[in-house]
């Protein structure tokens, strides 16, 4: 065996490993964060055009999907709405850098948004559901802003570029090993482990980074800084709630996962809460009625996209938290939707209460006399339930399945 | 994001893995069809609307990573526009072009050229090359059978009312950095693996506005041509547009072995 071989290519697997470790090991980010004082915000130019070869592939690549994504039936296109969310990540990260941002509102009922590397910023329809006021609206438009303003998108793609090198020469070089009778296998694999998990830490570590500068900009928005926590808490809940009515296990968020992306909901929950609390001059702006009012005609549609969704126990939760405020006439109807959904006998008796506490909130709402004249005749009481279907089919004579209910009430 | 993808980590994890040790694909790489039965109208009347081609250049780095480069595209995208401008009038028809459309037109552009997209893709994965090929596929290559349609709903595009084909143009470039060049060369000189280096694909096709029938299609995945230079480009539309089913007999430079 030639050992002087061997040990320059140990030493080239270790500097391989230290290399894709180096850029961003906790110690460095902790370094870093020393240096500065928190919750700076800094000072930023606009009409920031992209830098170098990689950054303007970036952005040719982003602005490609833009031009795709603008003209997708998946967008949706109302004025109003788009410009009210454009107006939170205003008030949230100031005038001067929301310039930089185009917000694409995806109708996708999943808690979710992007931002990409040409200040193209996706919004679901699934987070508007989710989020009861402008301040947790905000603390997420800025984390996503922050992400662009650190330019996460070029420094992610360059050290996935970098680990993918190095793993591309490693495994050459231990095929090399092989040919001449030296053994690698094992070697390489803590190499790829190695090489997966620090990129996996350092999309992580960015995550913090944009959460750090998101706060940030809430020195000068004057947005209540603890809204962002709450969000993270109502996802764990949600997604507990959702877990228990499946009878599965919950989540469990006091560790990482090695290849997770982002920190765990309770890391970020709890981070968040204790940098609120360090937070100088803080707001208490919260924008809770303005929130309500500006998706009052949208809540309904996103909670029906909602219980396609065959989650009961999540969908169940997401109407219970936005009840918090008071029961309105559409939360009860949504409500009495998922249980009929669901179908159970015992399901259609909770739904028939649900259809008629809407139909006392809000005596025109004619779709929730369709389902109750549904669940009725389904239960049993099929008198009462054609009564209410027919004054449905009154109501609304041309309903896309007004000629199947028509054949319901014939005696 | 704001949510951790676990899922898509592991793929990615998986995927990596193989980033390296996949010997070059060597099977059959270029391929045309033209659909049963069609025939190509010889007397110069037909009228074929040239959509934006989807040109998309950049490096390969030594993992295989793609590398977008804004400039390549940028040079790419003239230099196969004005190849295009040269060899159009070669095809026997009347060339249309029409305004970039917006709003609701845009919108069932970008669907349909994604459909078109996606009918290439079966196409080129499930009929043409060895591999994937479905079972019924390969008894339409014996039987010398091509059927394929996007639908009849072509001709609410914008710009079918003035037109009888529609010609859809795509290519993807990726150059081999020096990097994986040198990993190629190493690979195969000291380890007797297999590293491809570059990736030079590309397909056209001829839409019948009238039925939504994909009447001609020519996929290649090693196109010759640079499409970074104005010769390249003008070799890469020329294999583009081979055996195309209504081609004047022209002198010209034709084909050429793949790089």
């Amino acid at each position: 065996m030639n050992v002087a071989r061997r040990r320059a290519l140990t030493a080239f697997l270790a500097l391989g490993s230290a290399l894709t470790f180096l850029p961003d090991s906790a110690a460095a980010v902790a370094n870093r964060d020393r240096e500065k004082p928190e919750f700076v915000v800094p000072p930023y130019v606009g009409a920031y055009q992209p830098q170098g070869t990689d950054e303007q592939g970036q952005w040719l690549q982003a602005d490609e999907a833009e031009r795709t994504i603008r003209d997708l039936p998946v967008v949706i296109q109302d004025e109003e709405l788009n410009a009210y969310v454009r107006s939170v990540l205003c008030r949230a990260v100031g005038n001067d850098r929301c310039g930089s941002a185009r917000i694409y509102i995806l109708r996708l009922p999943v808690f979710n948004a992007t931002m990409s590397a040409n200040g193209t910023m996706h919004v679901y329809s699934g987070l508007l559901l989710r989020v009861r006021n402008e301040g947790e609206l905000a603390s997420i438009l800025a984390h996503e802003f922050a992400h662009f303003e650190l330019r996460h998108s070029l420094t992610r793609f360059r050290a996935r570029r970098s680990a993918s090198d190095a793993l591309a020469w490693a495994s050459v070089l231990v095929g090399f090993s092989q040919n001449s009778g030296l053994r690698y296998g094992t070697s390489f694999q803590d190499l790829l482990y190695a090489v997966h998990g620090s990129l996996a830490a350092y999309n992580r570590n960015q995550e913090r980074e944009a959460d750090l500068l998101s706060f940030a900009y809430t020195t000068q928005s004057q947005f209540r800084p603890s809204a962002s926590a709450d969000v993270w808490r109502a996802v764990m809940n949600e997604s507990d709630a959702s877990a228990v009515a499946r009878g599965q296990r919950t989540n469990r968020y006091g560790g990482v996962p090695f290849l997770a992306s982002h920190p765990s909901d309770l890391e970020r929950a709890d981070t968040l809460s204790l940098m609120a609390n360090r937070i100088p001059s803080a707001g208490d702006y919260d924008g809770r009625e303005q929130y309500r009012t500006a998706m009052a005609r949208w809540i309904p549609e996103f909670l029906s996209d909602q219980i396609k969704l065959n989650d009961f126990g999540g969908t169940e939760f997401i109407i219970a938290r936005l009840a918090s405020d008071g029961w309105t006439a559409d939360l009860h109807y949504a409500r009495a939707e998922l249980y009929r959904t669901r179908g159970n006998p015992r399901d259609l008796i909770s739904a028939i209460g649900f259809y008629r506490e809407a139909l006392a909130l809000n005596p025109q709402m004619h779709a929730a006399k369709r389902g109750l004249g549904l669940s009725l005749i389904r239960s049993g009481s099929v008198a009462e339930g054609r009564i209410a279907l027919q004054a449905f089919l009154e109501a609304q004579p041309d309903a896309l399945d007004a000629a199947m209910l028509r054949t319901l009430i014939q005696p | 994001m704001i949510r951790r993808s676990r899922l898509l980590a592991v793929l990615v994890f998986i995927s990596s893995v193989f980033i390296v040790a996949l010997p070059s694909l060597t099977h059959a790489q270029e391929r045309t069809a033209v659909r049963q039965g069609f025939s190509f109208p010889n007397d110069g009347s037909a009228r074929i609307l040239v959509f934006r081609p989807d040109v998309t250049v950049g490096a390969q780095s030594t993992g295989g990573l793609f590398e977008p480069r804004a400039d390549w595209t940028e040079q790419a995208r003239g230099h196969i526009g004005t190849a295009l401008d040269q060899a159009l009038p070669t095809l026997n028809a009347q060339i249309v072009r029409i305004q970039e459309p917006i709003g609701s037109d845009a919108q069932l552009l970008r669907d349909y050229s994604a459909l078109f997209g996606a009918v290439s893709q079966s196409i080129i994965n499930y009929q043409f090359f060895v591999g994937n090929r479905l079972e019924t596929k390969k008894r339409d290559n014996r039987e010398n059978v091509f059927e394929w349609t996007l639908g009849e709903g072509v001709r609410t595009l914008p710009g079918a009312d003035q037109a009888d084909y529609a010609l859809f143009i795509t290519t993807e470039d990726h150059y081999g950095s020096t990097g994986r060049k040198l990993l190629q060369i190493f690979a195969a000189a000291a380890v007797g693996v297999g590293v491809t280096s570059g990736l030079h694909a590309g397909y056209a096709g001829l839409v019948d506005l009238q039925t939504g029938n994909l009447v001609w299609i020519n996929a290649d995945f090693a196109m010759g041509g640079d499409v970074r230079e104005a010769d390249g480009a003008v070799r890469r539309v020329s294999q583009l547009l081979e055996d195309f089913p209504g081609t004047l007999p022209i002198s010209g430079e034709r084909g050429g072995a793949a790089q």
